[in-house]
């Protein structure tokens, strides 16, 4: 392969920011604005190569784009290789966008050089997570992205960091380990077949598994991505690690921490295992569903608003999941669309409640209220990232979600159905709690020794850290097609690959596979979300996806769309 | 792993070690009438009660000696047959011989200048408590504390 | 192979009146014998002169000897790689790319051993050449348990190395545990090497040979019909190496020796120990007994699952570090047994990397536990590294690197060596163990981030409360822990190895415990304030420059792992 372009755009994107951490480590701590204008820089220059990326992003390809292939340990037959395809590409911008955020808006006053370093290395880590197409290149980005995370909870986060980060570090540790088996174990698979070691996601994908390999490798795969993500019965650590994260933490956690799993899932499980992944989708659907109402029912009885925040940020990732298996074409681009969306609201909504803990040093709900009057600003901006979260449509909320609902359901119609349960229950919690922080009486103000405390409107610094998210989130809600655009070959590529991989192995379970059970109909769905959104700019024709699905793609060897209609 | 199956008998034997084990102290601890008196508790139920532990340490330059001893004895030991066949060992023997005889010459320089052939207690109590550091008010309290104990 | 071939002919085999003698390719053992000459050349110029020298001056020569002994590995190392592996010494000695790595190992672990103990032995005041002297002779044993091809070669090997050990492990003679340690090491020492010996003897009366090549072919070309007596042989020579590796059932020493011995002690003993044992049962198994593979693979398959969830189950509740570095140090040597396990070229490459990145970080580690610990070497508690980081970010810093290297952390050495015993694991089919280890890996985790929590999380100035155990409880007469020994120091003079301890450290031995003890207690009693446990935790250079260079190796090798995993490749595709 080699490289494309004669800019090596993605590895950049890597070494950015990890040089940044090695040139914020060399400065002197003591000056605490040079260390912040520094790492500040750095990320924003990363912004700038992954805006360059984009332009230079082929729209309507479904391939891998502007790769990067180099030896790395080539004894091992590990490789560092670089590319970016439809999937990766926003997840990349999204990064790329939050981590300035995450700088500006976190205000960490105490060890700036530590806490600017450690992020700048986490962004290094998130970058390579998503840019990898070395499955233990990736494996190894996806750890290291443990370790500046666990400090940044464990040194700045609040009452209980210590258990908290303790206990993130632990459960994802443990949950990759057995990924780590699971990668071993297909190398040695594809060695087997070939003779020739890699680790390389395109070559891996060409492995031919039994069922039961395909289905035990997609168990120890999904294990760390579910830990991660977090899918249901595995999210335990996730509402402690987001509560007790300091404000930076808890957007980076919850916006792009959190995708890594979902991302993983998408890039690894689906492209890797197909069987796997037709055999257990029900499974993992059901988990999906289980985890929006869970995370809503367990949202409505929170009376921390960081809290709540948490377990909603869990809800809107068991839509994620939904859609990453339902396995049709509207659903998986909802999923990728959904990731970036929840990244933008969840930070979003992080910051926020980070800067009235700022002014009032609680987080419990009851203690605030009334604010609106006092800082009518930020209450509409609340108000604006809490209807993106609800979906409301014209925000980037809802074309997401109602193209997971409506992928899911031509082939899951009841899981379908049931998510529909975890939406109204968004928009009872959402909307409870702007109303008792906005609106509501502040418990405990009868109380005479407790005189009204002035509360500051949202200052120009906040504003400027707020205004690029809220653009965003009202931008891809009223026009998501140039997203779509470049999401949908991608995605219409991998399903194909789904469906051509779940028929191609013989399942030795006994189970035959149905082929209903992957439904490819593109376009359909992505017209009525333009549709509804009362868009006259509806200009996706099935015919122009048509072309975009069948473009040469590397992650699948079949020719896409063979035998599927 | 099915080649495991051959170690079952191993495992049982296992089991049934640690369960006679358990057994046994399980039963003396349950069926034995435990009534401990003083007497019962001493060491020696009979004869005089020993009122202070016995001696544990004697001046450890016996042991250098009988060190020196022990190294002169291995060197007595390869050099007879050594001796014997030297004359078919020839330069190979001499060779091997030279490193031997210097290094337990180093080692008997070590252990002379080491006091093991110094009987008298000064030159040792000197050299213990002399710190390679300035004095501090630490190491002179220390030196003052020890000094008496090494007296006594 | 022109080299055996012309050492096997009879032109240099002197041969008269029926005496044969041994060839002796003096650069065979050329590094072996610049250990010794350098220990014995320092042993007289200590003896010689008129009065102490610095401890620095012996640390130097030590890293000099050190470096002399990489340069002769390396140039080993070299010739093997022209011109192929050769035999040397009446073929009781092997030199070929596995030996030559094990020297190079060597060489590095007595030169980082070196700086480590001159800062320790420096700030104790502990005088004398001897701590130098053992660590020379004890690598040269592990050296020689590395390239030995014949049994009796292994067990000579096996015993340099243990012996001075168990000096070691007693030098520090102001604290009762040291002693204890010592006499448990030499106690359970003395035994398995008696059960090596007894499983050298069987393994003699099945084949008709101690030499490893011998046995090999022996095994090859014969059907053993009735191999009672061949397997009972293998099977005590295997419970040898496994009490020298620690593995589990024949761990039982490790946690009190540890915690007891004077604390860089600790991390070279961890390191040469399990160089040489796992040096000489690779050599044994892979290339004598790979024909009997389906009967001691099972066995280590035991044995690796048992060390690998002990390790790290145990270690989880300890509340001193250094016990709790021992129970993950049997960790470590669970997952090298995964290579072992492996019984392929690739597993032995594997184990021969981990190998290589568990002595660095072990030096390192324990050469920060031995800067912490403070004057006396008593205080390991847990409570003493809170808030570490904020008075030495350095110190800290480094101790973060090579805990978190320990616990498999991407971009260090440690992540590697784990993925290539993994790797190992996996290609010999072997899922179940793979699954394991690395799911011990992720209990060990915890404990390494409980340390490196303490260090980082708590904020600044919680250390004015540090409370300092003047006689840890835990530490001194861990009689009842586990169950495992009674306490050897309420046990009526323990003569051998007291006597051992104390003939090389006379001076010493004359100032007798109490006023090491009354000095010790005093010291603690002063760590109570902030400020003078601020100064107890003065760093010498000398232990910068290790940890400089532990933990830039484990970084830039664990970012850039192409050398050393080469390295490692290129040491067993002469196997």
């Amino acid at each position: 392969m080699g490289s494309a372009h004669a800019f090596p755009f993605l590895t950049t994107l890597v070494l950015v920011p990890a040089g940044t951490a090695l040139v914020l480590l060399l400065l002197p701590r003591q000056l605490t604005r040079l260390v912040r204008a520094v790492a500040l820089a750095g990320s924003i220059g990363t912004l700038g190569i992954a805006v360059a990326t984009l332009d230079q992003f082929r729209s309507g390809f479904a391939g891998y784009q502007m790769t990067s292939v180099h030896p790395f340990v080539a004894a091992l037959g590990i490789s560092w290789s670089l590319g970016i395809d439809g999937i990766s590409l926003f997840l990349v911008l999204m990064t790329a966008v939050l981590f300035p955020l995450a700088l500006l808006g976190a205000g960490e006053q105490t060890n700036t050089k530590a806490f600017v370093v450690w992020v700048s290395l986490l962004e290094a880590g998130c970058m390579g997570s998503f840019l990898s197409l070395d499955v233990l290149l990736f494996f190894l980005f996806f750890e290291a992205t443990l370790v500046p995370v666990y400090f940044l909870i464990g040194g700045w986060g609040h009452e209980r960091r210590g258990y908290a980060a303790t206990k993130f570090f632990v459960y994802t540790f443990v949950a990759s380990a057995v990924m780590l088996v699971g990668i071993v174990a297909l190398v040695f698979l594809h060695q087997s077949q070939t003779g020739t070691l890699t680790f390389s996601v395109q070559a891996l994908a060409r492995t031919h598994l039994t069922g039961a390999e395909s289905v035990a490798l997609f168990l120890a795969f999904t294990a760390a991505f579910a830990v991660k993500a977090p899918v249901f019965p595995f999210h335990t650590w996730s509402p402690d690690a987001y509560a007790e994260a300091p404000a930076g933490g808890s957007i980076l956690l919850a916006g792009i921490m959190a995708k890594l799993g979902t991302y993983g899932i998408i890039r690894f499980d689906l492209g890797l295992f197909p069987h796997g992944v037709v055999v257990l989708a029900p499974l993992l659907l059901t988990l999906g569903v289980a985890g929006i109402i869970y995370g809503g029912v367990v949202a409505a009885v929170q009376r921390d608003l960081k809290r709540l925040v948490a377990y909603s940020s869990l809800a809107h990732m068991g839509f994620i999941v939904l859609g990453a298996f339902a396995l049709t074409g509207e659903a998986l681009s909802g999923a990728v669309l959904q990731m970036v969306n929840h990244g933008l609201y969840t930070a979003a909504l992080f910051l926020l409640v980070a800067m009235i803990y700022r002014r009032r040093g609680t987080f419990e709900i009851r203690r605030l209220g009334g604010l609106q009057r006092k800082a009518p600003v930020m209450a509409a901006a609340f108000m604006l990232v809490m209807l993106a979260s609800i979906g409301v449509p014209g925000l980037n909320g809802f074309v997401g979600e109602f193209l997971i609902l409506a992928g899911t359901f031509i082939g899951h119609r009841w899981w379908a159905v049931a998510a529909m349960v975890g939406v109204v229950l968004a928009a009872v919690y959402l909307l409870w709690a702007y109303q008792q922080v906005f609106h509501g009486r502040r418990e405990g103000d009868e109380r005479p020794e407790q005189p009204e405390r002035p509360f500051k409107e949202l200052t120009v610094r906040e504003g400027l850290v707020l205004a690029p998210l809220l653009a965003l989130i009202v931008f891809l809600g009223v026009y998501p097609k140039p997203v779509l655009n470049r999401i949908t070959p991608t995605v219409d590529a991998l399903i194909a690959h789904v469906a051509a991989g779940s028929h191609t192995d013989t399942a030795p379970l006994g189970r035959p596979v149905l082929s209903s059970a992957v439904v490819r109909t593109p376009g359909s769905a992505i017209g009525l979300a333009t549709d509804v959104q009362g868009g006259a700019r509806v200009a996706v024709t099935p015919a122009v996806l048509d072309t975009h699905a069948s473009a040469p793609t590397p992650v699948s060897p079949a020719p896409a769309g063979k035998g599927i209609r | 792993m099915g080649s495991l199956d051959s170690y079952l008998p191993i495992l049982f034997l296992f089991v049934l070690a640690f369960g006679f084990t358990a057994f046994s102290l399980a039963a003396s601890k349950l069926l034995a009438p435990q009534r401990p008196t003083a007497a019962k508790e001493a060491p020696y139920e009979c004869g005089i009660v020993p009122s202070h532990e016995p001696p544990q340490r004697f001046p450890v330059r016996f042991y250098l000696v009988s060190m020196i001893f022990v190294i002169f004895d291995i060197e007595v030991i390869f050099l007879f047959p050594w001796a014997v066949v030297y004359g078919q060992l020839g330069r190979f023997g001499l060779v091997e011989i030279i490193v031997f005889a210097a290094a337990v010459f180093f080692s008997f320089v070590y252990l002379v200048s080491n006091g093991a052939l110094d009987w008298g207690p000064l030159k040792r109590v000197q050299r213990v408590v002399r710190p390679i550091g300035g004095r501090t008010s630490q190491s002179t309290v220390r030196r003052i504390g020890s000094s008496s104990d090494e007296a006594a | 192979m022109s080299p055996l071939a012309a050492l096997l002919s009879p032109a240099h085999l002197l041969a008269a009146n029926g005496l044969v003698l041994p060839h002796v390719n003096y650069t065979a053992i050329m590094p072996e014998l610049i250990l010794l000459g350098g220990m014995l050349l320092l042993l007289g110029i200590s003896a010689v002169s008129p009065r102490h020298l610095p401890t620095q001056v012996y640390a130097t020569a030590t890293a000099g000897i050190g470096i002399a002994s990489l340069i002769a590995s390396l140039v080993l190392w070299h010739d093997v790689q022209k011109g192929g592996p050769f035999s040397a010494v009446a073929r009781a000695v092997d030199i070929d790319g596995f030996a030559t790595l094990v020297l190079v190992l060597c060489s590095c672990v007595v030169i980082l051993g070196a700086f480590f103990a001159a800062g320790f032995l420096e700030r104790e005041q502990v005088q004398g050449v001897e701590y130098y002297a053992l660590a020379l002779i004890s690598a040269s044993g592990a050296m020689l348990m590395g390239s030995a091809n014949d049994l009796i070669l292994v067990f000579l090997g096996l015993e340099i190395l243990s012996i001075p050990l168990y000096v070691m492990a007693g030098l520090d003679q102001r604290r009762a545990a040291s002693g204890e340690a010592a006499m448990k090491y030499f106690l359970l020492g003395a035994f398995s090497s008696a059960v090596f010996v007894y499983g050298i003897a069987l393994t003699y009366g099945a084949t008709g040979s101690t030499n490893l090549a011998s046995i090999g072919s022996f095994l090859a070309q014969n059907v053993v019909v009735s191999n009672g007596v061949l397997l009972g042989g293998l099977a005590l020579l295997l419970v040898g190496f496994g009490f020298k590796v620690a593995a589990v059932p024949f761990h039982m020493w490790t946690p009190d020796v540890y915690a007891g011995s004077p604390t860089p002690a600790v991390g070279f003993m961890a390191a040469v120990a399990k160089i040489g044992a796992f040096g000489a049962l690779l050599r044994v198994l892979f290339s004598t007994f790979p024909t009997l593979r389906t009967s001691w693979q099972p066995i280590l398959w035991a044995l690796a699952i048992l060390t690998l969830l002990l390790g790290a189950l145990v270690a989880v509740v300890q509340r001193d570090v250094k016990r709790m570095l021992a129970y993950s140090s049997i960790n470590h040597a669970g997952f090298i047994l995964l290579g072992v396990q492996a019984g392929t070229s690739r597993g032995a490459e594997a184990s021969l990397y981990y190998l290589f990145v568990y002595s660095v970080l072990v030096l390192g580690t324990f050469g920060v536990v031995a800067v912490v610990g403070g004057r006396g070497d008593e205080g390991h508690g847990i409570e003493r590294y809170r808030g570490l980081a904020h008075r030495r970010p350095l110190l800290a810093g480094s101790m973060a690197v090579l805990l978190l290297a320990q616990a498999g952390a991407p971009f260090t050495t440690g992540f590697f060596s784990k993925l290539y015993v993994i790797e190992a694991s996996i290609a010999a089919h072997s899922y179940a163990l793979a699954t394991v280890a690395m799911l011990s890996a992720a209990i060990a985790t915890f404990f390494y981030l409980r340390l490196v929590f303490a260090m980082f999380g708590e904020r600044a100035g919680r250390q004015a409360s540090v409370a300092v155990p003047v006689a840890p409880a835990g530490a001194g007469a861990p009689g009842g822990a586990a169950g495992q020994f009674p306490p050897v120091g309420t046990l009526p003079a323990g003569p051998a190895v007291a006597s051992a301890a104390g003939v090389l450290t006379l001076e010493r031995a004359a100032g007798l415990v109490d006023p090491g003890r009354a000095e010790a207690a005093a010291v603690a009693d002063d760590d109570a304030g902030p400020v003078v446990a601020d100064a107890d935790l003065q760093v010498s250079p000398w232990v910068w420059v290790g940890l400089a260079l532990c933990v830039g190796t484990t970084v830039v090798l664990g970012i850039w792992p192409s050398p050393l995993v080469d390295f490692a490749r290129h040491a067993t595709l002469l196997f």
